[in-house]
């Protein structure tokens, strides 16, 4: 077999430029909130019992779009993530996440800066 | 066996390795992004990934090709493109693959609000024909 520990060697030898590290960690983060969001919606429609057909006419489109943004890589729409949300009986919530160094930074900061 | 896939860089004949070549070219930021996505795609795996159109299936003469995008300063725009190594256990191990894979072909940049010419899709169909045509797979080791 071949040796495919190539990209992973590389990639760890990128990391060691902080430049490349911070980037590539921020990018993970968005990603990982993209496709959690995405997973929990399709999670609580197969647990309604919806196909994505009836999720798409329960918000008023087209079926193939709905498809999409399951099965196919797209940006979704803000509106449209907030539109399935709520025929799935849920709601989007941005929770801050705890110990970052902007929270930390609010937290520190005296009244009425 | 780990539900992840590998990624892996096609190495041309004369040993040259374009998508190597190409991520040394980015910018710093470019290049984390860009494999910021391939490692996020390859633990999902691709078939059931949903990144934000950050990872986009290509169509036209272009089928059979994934492209990740990102952007750059003054909105250059930076692709990667890649072929996704799946079968079975058999299949794979004719390509010298112990388990699926993004196999990364090469990249390509352009102005924003451009598009690839006929000729880029073309270079990049000839290097991903010349990876499918090697059993085993000819990568970057």
């Amino acid at each position: 077999m071949l040796d495919t520990t190539y990209h992973r060697r590389r990639t760890a030898q990128r990391l060691e430029t902080p430049e490349f590290e911070a980037e590539y960690a921020r990018m993970r983060r968005e990603l990982a909130q993209v496709n959690a969001v995405m997973q929990r919606l399709d999670d609580l429609r197969i647990g309604a019992g919806l196909s994505k057909a009836e999720l798409a006419r329960e918000i008023g489109r087209n079926d193939a779009v709905v498809r999409r943004l399951f099965t196919a890589q797209v940006n979704p729409e803000l509106r449209t993530i907030a539109a399935l949300a709520t025929a799935l009986n849920a709601e989007i919530q941005i929770v801050p996440r705890s110990g970052s160094a902007r929270s930390r930074r609010r937290r520190s900061e005296p009244v009425g800066a | 066996m780990p539900e992840g896939w590998d990624v892996i860089y096609y190495r041309a004949s004369d040993g040259r390795c374009p998508t190597d070549d190409f991520l040394d070219g980015c910018p710093t930021k470019v290049a984390a992004q860009l494999l910021a996505v391939l490692d996020d795609v390859a633990d999902a795996p691709p078939p059931r990934y949903a990144g934000g159109g950050r990872w986009e299936a290509m169509h036209g003469g272009m089928g059979g090709y994934y492209e990740v995008r990102a952007q750059g300063p003054g909105r250059e725009q930076f692709r990667l493109f890649c072929i996704l190594e799946n079968g079975t256990v058999h299949e794979l191990a004719g390509r010298g693959l112990a388990r699926p894979a993004i196999a990364v072909i090469t990249g390509l940049r352009k102005p924003w609000m451009t598009a690839f010419s006929e000729r880029d899709y073309a270079l990049v169909r000839r290097l991903g024909e010349d990876h499918r045509e090697q059993f085993p797979r000819r990568i970057r080791e």
